[in-house]
Parts: structure tokens; C-alpha cells; sequence
């Protein structure tokens, strides 16, 4: 066995050799995100069925037949406490009812102009006065600006009551409502399949891959240089007839297993979390697709697995770097919190970013240009001279950093302080 | 066989080490032109007091430590040159570097083993013997973190010296050990150096350097002193005992009188 071997095997066993620390870097995080985006899915199916469910208090004011006929056609009395009134009896209490609409008590004033018949019969000709039809509500409220929408545009299977009003107000006016109708309009959508199932999780996905990485390799990477220096454990691997390259790389490819491992397991509890997600909350829950709207074929994935390993390689990299020139855990942590803001906000500018034309060198920044690359493979988009590109400019910086990790195991200041 | 040549370490102090030592010098000299032979079959003791320079000169000879001015010869290797030989001959065992404590002393001796490119059935004879003196059996599948401080120690010793080394350097070997197991661990340099290897003992208890050095080497303040046999020193310094001529050699060289 070589040096590098005996050491990624003795990295390997300390974590597998412990079950708490198995349970807290693998199954704990799992069952966190599972239960997490369930009660997501649970907080927002609540809200949203209690929203639905509410009886809202309305207050509707010079209705005429027509607005009752319409109130009852798009049942909209049926899950709703209306009280209807006339202009005097508003008038005695308008601010008293505004107040309630301020502070939640009641949901929303319907007002009809007084002289609203008066005005819909005599109009004849552009200019003349149209009656009015005034809705006050609350837009800070939920269950206020839920009855405002469902009063004027409906619901998925019922007409909403403006229009419905709107509606019968204009076939009294012009008889055949066809008339209106001067042509028809059809939507003819032309669009890649896989791109158009996989635009969200295309914007998501990088993001995500590198905040999971980045966490994964940041648990296993501190303790493994920092921890062990304050120790003093490291010393005596030093002590040791091997090369430094030879311990520094076993340190290397341990952590890249060990973070590589614990993102699998964050990406197969998404996988189950999303789907959790959506049973409990609804359609409507934020990717409630889960990861399925992608599909890759065999040489994305092999793409999108090396963009993986390459981004692995770096991040345990950079965080075994500064750990090790870190005098302690404690300043090892702060000395990688930065870095973590840095690489969160890289993997974030994908998200909004737009078109397809990203020139060749900006793949070769470390983490952005990886980013990009995995956002392509998710479009089919991604071209074999950007994926190089990405891989390069991320294993380049790498490979330097780890000559530089094997160097400060040589450097008695960093290891001794000396 | 150590041979240390005009030995000189100086440490660059930062501003916080500057406050810290209450001096305006950004240098410390912790090891000033220090020359000393270690032969194989004998035991040299290294006595000074905390801070004179001891550990520093030790973690030259094996290699954690590169000297400022002055050169050091492990078994003929150069410490600068070739480190990885020097370390391949040497067990080197210092209260700051310890063994891991997520690992029982079992599983530590056989990864320091195969560290050194032993085979396993090399390693099993060894793991016999040194777990057979130091009584380590009994334990020996308890994560070290779980071990009282004798036996960490002794699994410590056991574990450097897993791969037969000629040279022993050993610092402050019974610090913090009780009497009973700084004699089984005292006996055992006295065993090695019967088996012709060299052993390099750092200590500052005047008796532990009495009974168990051949030759004694006394730093103080960096520099090196005294350097004979007991009776060598004794006679020198017209004194009773080493202690009576550790506090007159102290007392000539001490920088800060």
C-alpha cells in the first residue's frame, strides 16, 4: 500500500468508525431536509386550504338585481358572510367599516355608484358619464386580497362576480356579444421539450450542487487539517517516512469522498423531499416537480458527474488550504466563511442570468464558470470546448492549492508555529 | 550515531510573540551554536530547564524543525537533505505530538507500520513485543481518547518505535507518568540502548538524568554548557550531585542573573 492509500484509509475509518459521526454527517441531514420541506409542504397546504376555507366578511352597498343575480350565479355568497346595505345606512358607518377592513375584521366594501342604473341606461355616446363600481380592500391582508381576486377574476371552475355583472351589463347594452368578438387569438408555442421541463431546475440546480458541495467538504475539511494540527496529530504523520504530496493528497482524496458522499446524500433527500413537499402543500409549492423535470442522457451525465468531481477537488482544496494555514479550528472556520459567501454568490449569478452566448474564458473562472457549464447541461446546451474550459480553470487552481497544503506540512511556522 | 554541528535555531517573533516575550527584538535565538554527539549503545541525556532549548534542538535532529545555521547527521543522513531517511531511523516521542484520539493504540500502531512500509506479519511481531513490555494488551482496542495519561503514553512509545529504529529521541519521556510507569519506561531505554541503539533523552528531573544518561549534555539558555559523563561533570563543577552542579553551571550561564 502506498502512503496516500494507508492515509485515505485511516481518513476514511475515522468517519465510518464512528457511528454518531455517520449519523450527524449522513442520516441526520437527510432526515432535517425530509422533515423540513415536509413541514414546508404542511405550513403552505395549511395556509393555502385556510385561506380557501375562510368565511370572509363582505360589505356590499346600493346592489342592484343584476349584482345579486351575478353574486349567486358565480356562488360567491356561498362560502362568504355578505351583508348588503344601502347608501344611508353606509354612510352612518363608513368609517367605522374601513377601520374594520384595516385591521382584518372584515375583508372588503363592494360600492355602487348611487345613481349606477341612471348612468348605465342614459349613456349613449363617448364622454358621457359612466357609473362607478369601487372595491375597497386590503392588500396587507391575505384572506382581503384572496376575496378581492376570487370577487373580480374567480376561481379555476367559477366566473368571477365582476365579470359575470360585466357581462350581463353588456349583452343588455348590445344584445349579441359576438359583435365585440373581432378575432380569434392562438397561442403557437415553439420551444425545446427538455429545456422547457427543466428551466426552473436548470436555474436551481448549479445553485444548489455548489452550496452542497461547498457544506459537505467544509464538515469533513476543517477538522481534518486544522483540528488535527491542534491536536497534534498531524505531527506525528510528519514524523513519518513519506512524502508530504503523499499525505496532503490522502488528506485530499479522503475529503473528496467524504463530501462527495454527503452530497449524494443531500441530493437524494431533495429528491425525496420535493415530492413530500408537494403532497403535503399542493401543486402550486415551489418546484413541486422535484429534480424530475430533468433528464440527461449518458454523456451530460458524465459531464455533469466530472463538473461534480472537479468542483469537490477545488473546494476541499481551498477549505484544506486555509485550515491548514489557520492557526485553529475556531480561525479556520472565520477564515472560511468569506470564502463560502464568495462561492454562494458565484453560484447564485447563474440563476439570473440570460441567453446562451457566455464567451469561453469566463468558463474557466473556478465555481462561476463551472456554475454556467451545469446550468447548460441541464438546457443541452453545453458545448465540449466550455466543458473542458470549466474543468480546466477549476483543476488548474486546485492542483496549485495542493502543492501549496503539501508545502505548508513543510513550513514550520504553519505547523509548529515556529 | 547524532551528530550535531553548530546548531543555531533563531525564531522570527511576530508583534503578538514580541508583547508576549516583553521584548523589542523581532528574533529569538532558541538554539545558539549548539555541537553534541550521540553514539549508538549509549544514552545521552539532554538536561536545561523549561525553555533553554531542549525540545527545539530535538525537533531538528528529527526533522520538524529546520536549523537556522548549522548542520545536523542522522545515521549519516543530512536532516535538510534527506529527511525522509532521517525519519525512516528515528523514533521521535514529544509531549505536543500525539496520536490520534478517534483510533485505539491497535489500530495506531498498524497505521504508523504500514506508514513506514512494514508488512503485516513484521508489524505483529513488534505490536508482541512492545505491547508484551509496556502491558498495552489490556487496552489496546480503547480509542485513545478514553485512556488515562499513563497509558496513553505508553501506548504512544510503543507506537514510535514500531518500526525497530536505530535512533530513539524521546522528550521528556515520564512527564506527567506515574512511578511505576516512568521505571517501565526508563527500563526500556536502558534495554534499547543494551541493543546498541542510540537514545536521546530530554529531561529536566536531575535524578531521572542521573540514573539513566551514560553521557549528559546541559543547555542553558540555547547554548550548551556541560557535556561528559556524571562523575565527568560532577568532578568538574566540584559538586556532590548533578543537581549541586546543574545550580552552579546556572548560575555562571544563566542570562537573566
Amino acid at each position: 500500500m502506498s502512503g496516500m492509500s494507508i492515509i485515505i484509509k485511516k481518513e476514511l475509518k475515522r468517519v465510518f468508525g464512528d457511528k454518531k459521526l455517520v449519523f450527524s454527517m449522513f442520516i441526520l441531514p437527510a432526515i432535517i431536509m425530509i422533515a423540513l420541506y415536509g413541514l414546508m409542504g404542511f405550513a403552505m397546504g395549511a395556509m393555502t386550504s385556510d385561506i380557501e376555507e375562510h368565511e370572509n366578511k363582505v360589505y356590499i352597498v346600493n346592489a342592484d338585481d343584476r349584482l345579486k343575480a351575478a353574486i349567486t350565479a358565480s356562488e360567491f355568497d356561498k362560502n362568504n358572510d355578505l351583508t348588503y346595505m344601502t347608501e344611508s345606512e353606509y354612510r352612518a358607518q363608513e368609517q367605522k367599516l374601513s377601520d374594520e377592513i384595516l385591521n382584518g375584521d372584515s375583508q372588503m366594501i363592494v360600492y355602487l355608484d348611487p345613481e349606477f342604473e341612471k348612468k348605465f341606461t342614459s349613456y349613449s355616446a363617448a364622454g358621457d358619464a359612466i357609473p362607478q363600481l369601487i372595491i375597497s380592500y386590503n392588500t396587507t391582508e391575505n384572506y382581503s386580497s384572496n376575496t378581492y381576486s376570487i370577487f373580480v377574476a374567480g376561481t379555476e371552475n367559477k366566473p368571477g362576480v365582476v365579470d359575470a355583472y360585466r357581462t350581463m351589463l353588456l349583452q343588455e347594452r348590445v344584445g349579441n356579444l359576438d359583435i365585440l368578438n373581432v378575432f380569434d387569438m392562438q397561442q403557437n408555442i415553439i420551444q425545446k421539450e427538455e429545456k422547457a421541463k427543466s428551466q426552473f431546475v436548470a436555474m436551481m440546480l448549479p445553485y444548489m450542487i455548489i452550496i452542497m458541495l461547498f457544506a459537505g467538504a467544509m464538515s469533513a475539511g476543517v477538522d481534518a487539517m486544522a483540528g488535527e494540527k491542534e491536536r497534534g496529530t498531524l505531527a506525528s504523520m510528519l514524523l513519518s517516512p513519506i512524502k508530504r504530496t503523499s499525505i496532503a493528497s490522502g488528506k485530499i482524496i479522503a475529503m473528496m469522498i467524504l463530501s462527495g458522499l454527503s452530497a449524494i446524500v443531500y441530493v437524494v433527500s431533495m429528491m425525496i423531499a420535493m415530492p413530500v413537499m408537494s403532497a403535503l402543500g399542493g401543486e402550486n409549492t415551489p418546484m413541486a416537480g422535484g429534480l424530475g423535470g430533468l433528464s440527461l442522457d449518458l454523456v451530460q451525465g458524465l459531464e455533469l458527474g466530472a463538473i461534480m468531481l472537479a468542483l469537490v477537488f477545488l473546494f476541499v482544496s481551498i477549505i484544506s488550504f486555509l485550515a491548514i494555514r489557520a492557526k485553529d479550528t475556531k480561525a479556520a472556520s472565520s477564515l472560511i466563511s468569506p470564502v463560502y459567501i464568495v462561492v454562494m454568490v458565484a453560484g447564485m449569478l447563474t440563476m439570473f442570468m440570460s441567453g446562451k452566448d457566455v464567451p469561453i474564458y469566463r468558463y474557466f473562472i473556478p465555481v462561476y464558470g463551472n456554475a454556467v457549464a451545469i446550468k447548460d447541461i441541464c438546457n443541452g446546451e453545453l458545448l465540449t470546448s466550455n466543458f473542458l474550459a470549466s474543468l480546466a480553470g477549476t483543476v488548474l487552481i486546485a492542483i496549485v492549492l495542493t502543492i501549496g497544503i503539501a508545502k505548508s506540512f513543510d513550513d514550520e511556522k504553519v505547523m509548529f508555529n515556529a | 550515531m547524532i551528530q550535531i554541528n553548530g546548531l543555531t535555531k533563531i525564531y522570527k517573533l511576530n508583534a503578538k510573540k514580541m508583547q508576549e516575550l516583553k521584548t523589542k527584538e523581532n528574533t529569538k535565538v532558541a538554539v545558539n551554536n549548539v555541537s553534541l554527539e550521540a553514539k549508538p549503545g549509549e544514552i545521552f541525556g539532554l538536561l536545561g530547564p523549561n525553555g533553554a532549548g531542549k525540545t527545539t534542538t530535538l525537533r531538528c535532529v528529527a526533522t520538524l524543525l529546520k536549523p537556522t545555521k548549522g548542520d545536523i547527521k542522522v545515521c549519516g543522513f543530512d536532516t535538510k537533505k534527506e529527511g525522509q531517511k532521517v525519519r525512516d531511523s528515528i523514533a521521535f516521542l514529544t509531549n505536543e505530538i500525539k496520536l490520534d484520539p478517534n483510533f485505539s493504540a491497535d489500530y495506531m500502531f498498524k497505521f504508523f507500520g504500514h506508514l513506514h512500509g512494514m508488512k503485516d506479519e513484521q508489524i505483529l511481531a513488534r505490536q508482541e513485543e512492545l505491547f508484551g513490555v509496556f502491558g498495552i494488551n489490556d487496552f489496546k482496542n480503547k480509542k485513545i481518547e478514553e485512556l488515562s495519561t499513563g497509558m496513553k503514553q505508553k501506548s504512544a512509545i510503543a507506537v514510535s518505535l514500531v518500526h525497530d529504529p536505530k535512533v530513539v529521541i524521546f522528550d521528556e519521556p515520564t512527564s506527567g507518568l506515574d512511578i511505576v510507569t516512568a521505571r517501565s519506561v526508563t527500563d526500556y531505554l536502558k534495554y534499547l540502548r543494551d541493543q546498541g541503539k542510540t537514545v536521546i533523552v530530554s529531561t529536566h528531573i536531575m535524578s531521572e538524568a542521573e540514573k539513566l544518561s551514560d553521557r549528559i549534555g546541559v543547555i542553558i539558555g540555547g547554548q550548551k554548557v556541560e557535556e561528559g559523563t556524571l562523575s565527568e561533570i560532577l568532578e568538574k563543577n566540584e559538586a556532590a550531585d548533578l543537581e549541586d552542579a546543574f545550580f552552579k553551571l546556572y548560575s555562571k550561564y544563566n542570562p537573566e542573573k
